[in-house]
């Protein structure tokens, strides 16, 4: 087997990363699939909480890179998804703890294991980023509608640029979107953004309180129905997986006089 | 305060180290009165003289040895952190180490088939005649053993000027920087909260006067006590000491780590922190860690 190594990144820091790092691996593996996702936010790891795994995580990524423990006993089965497994990132090191080559390695090993191996960055572009990039083929990029997040997003992807020989694709998912913000033209919008990224789209999330609860929990929104957010990440990993599914319509459209009878009359009707 | 550890690891030989005597005189006393008073047990066996950082002229290191020599022992490696100390020492023969020869030995863990189990909480109080059994010898810890431990208290008059008094901690660690002096299983305080990512280890028992916050780790040889909230990861008798405890006044750990039995917070969502849960104590009970309440009167 080999699977496809894809790095989630950002540059800017608080834009989701780990947030979509654990939706997309769950909604991956809820497919099917076979994922690991790897933790590389060394000394800030965060991944665990997300995922409910951290009161199970008792070797990490350093662990297996300085050979103190086997790659098999450090990954940590998720509790709903079998096939869904987490590589914790060390707590207590930094990220010179490992090298770009010994992530390399790690990143082969995995792809013989996975379907698919997603590596959390950190943010910023130090030997943290280097390092999540190192063995991945594919980045997604994420971004929120501000025009700090996508200036950074636009340095990170140039950085991609850079790497063209080992990463192949690289795709961006905005997150946080507010639609009626966008509406009363007080954020960017989708079209704004992939102006100025000139990126291919792999989805777009909406902000939803229901992310904040998630995250105390433990438990991803796309393992569950009904949340708007945890639907986009379910469309997002069937776009990775290479089915065409049509970006959702969060666009709320400047309504009219006219528009607002019929929707007066018949609330089902999205003028 | 103790003044000589003597430490024996079976591959590594038998480490008599007299680097916590504050003067010669001192150190040389206790290395002969421990060479003699067990002069069978040195025959066949590796044996290593730690001195610590005393300084050593050429003379008193030719003393040293001949206390050896009075009972058939010449060191097979001599440790010291003095470069003026090791120089004596090679112009006499020894073979010189500036490093610690002894170390805390691996960390292994159990890693259980399947889930990790849950810290089991037992309604029953503490029961004081188990925690009186736990406390009668020395208990050997793996492969490290306690033969002996002296206590003398300093002279004044030993004292030589300008030299520091004070014994400083050996081999104990806190963020991976090695904190001087813990060869005896002594008690390390630490008085600060711990915060994510921070870590303290120690051969001896571990006291935290503070918090032990989600992230940070502890771990000690011997038993770790928490004067605060322990919510971190706590692994006590590291090395394999099973009589170990840890005990808290709010324990609320992501993980539990006793010997080589590891045990972890149930899964239910933890948004709220400030109910405290009282005093209590993990102990190992039938090859599972328990959590026993401890009588608060």
């Amino acid at each position: 087997m080999s699977g496809r190594v894809i790095v989630i990144t950002s540059g800017k820091g608080g834009v989701g990363k780990t947030t979509a790092s654990a939706n997309i691996g769950v909604a991956l593996a809820s497919t099917g699939v076979s994922v690991a996702l790897v933790d590389m936010d060394i000394g800030l790891r965060n991944l665990d909480i997300l995922m409910g795994l951290e009161n199970r995580v008792v070797y990490n990524l350093v662990d297996v890179v300085e050979e103190r423990c086997k790659l098999r006993q450090a990954l940590v089965k998720d509790k709903k998804l079998p096939n869904l497994s987490l590589l914790p990132a060390a707590q207590t090191r930094d990220k010179s703890a490992v090298t770009a080559d010994q992530m390399k390695k790690l990143c082969e090993e995995l792809k013989a294991m996975y379907d698919f191996v997603l590596v959390d960055s950190p943010a910023g572009i130090e030997q943290g980023f280097q390092n999540a990039v190192a063995g991945a083929e594919e980045a997604i990029v994420i971004t929120t509608p501000e025009m700090s997040a996508v200036r950074d997003a636009d340095r990170i992807i140039g950085l991609l640029e850079a790497r063209k020989d080992e990463i192949k694709e690289y795709r961006l998912v905005l997150n946080r979107y507010r639609p009626t913000m966008v509406a009363n033209n007080d954020m960017m919008s989708v079209d704004d953004v992939l102006e100025i990224l000139s990126v291919k789209l792999l989805g777009v999330v909406p902000e939803d309180e229901d992310i904040i609860v998630s995250t105390n929990k433990g438990e991803p929104v796309s393992g569950t129905d009904n949340i708007r957010s945890g639907l986009a990440y379910r469309n997002i990993a069937r776009r990775i997986r290479g089915e065409e599914v049509p970006i959702m319509d969060l666009d709320v459209k400047n309504p009219t006089w006219m528009s607002k009878i019929v929707s007066f009359f018949n609330p089902t009707v999205r003028v | 305060m103790s003044k000589i550890a003597i430490i024996s690891q079976p591959e590594q030989g038998v480490l008599i180290d007299v680097g916590g005597c504050s003067t010669l005189k001192e150190a040389l006393e206790h290395l002969s009165g421990t060479l003699q008073s067990s002069n069978q047990f040195w025959k066949g066996s590796k044996v290593l003289f730690g001195l610590g950082a005393l300084e050593l002229t050429v003379n008193q290191a030719a003393q040293v040895l001949a206390i050896g020599k009075g009972v058939g022992v010449f060191p097979d490696e001599v440790f010291s952190s003095s470069a003026k100390t090791r120089a004596a020492f090679a112009e006499q023969g020894a073979k010189v180490i500036d490093k610690i020869p002894m170390s805390l030995p691996k960390i292994k863990l159990e890693m259980p088939k399947g889930d990790i189990p849950f810290a089991e909480a037992d309604e029953a109080d503490e029961q004081p005649a188990h925690h009186a059994a736990n406390k009668k010898a020395p208990q050997a810890v793996s492969d490290i053993t306690l033969l002996e431990v002296d206590t003398i208290e300093v002279d004044p008059e030993d004292e030589v000027e300008g030299q520091d008094k004070k014994d400083v901690l050996k081999e104990s660690t806190i963020d991976g920087a090695p904190v001087d002096g813990a060869h005896l299983p002594q008690v390390l305080y630490v008085k600060q909260t711990l915060r994510s990512g921070q870590t303290v280890s120690h051969k001896g028992d571990l006291v935290i006067v503070g918090d032990v916050n989600p992230g940070a780790e502890i771990m000690a040889e011997g038993d770790i006590t928490v004067w605060g909230s322990l919510r971190g990861i706590a692994h006590a008798g590291v090395g394999g000491n099973s009589e170990a405890e840890i005990r808290a006044l709010n324990l609320q750990p992501i993980q539990i780590r006793i010997a080589s039995a590891i045990a972890r917070a149930p899964d239910r969502p933890r948004i709220s922190y400030a109910s405290g849960t009282g005093p209590e104590t993990a102990r190992i009970v039938e090859g599972k860690i328990r959590i026993q309440k401890s009588k608060a009167d």
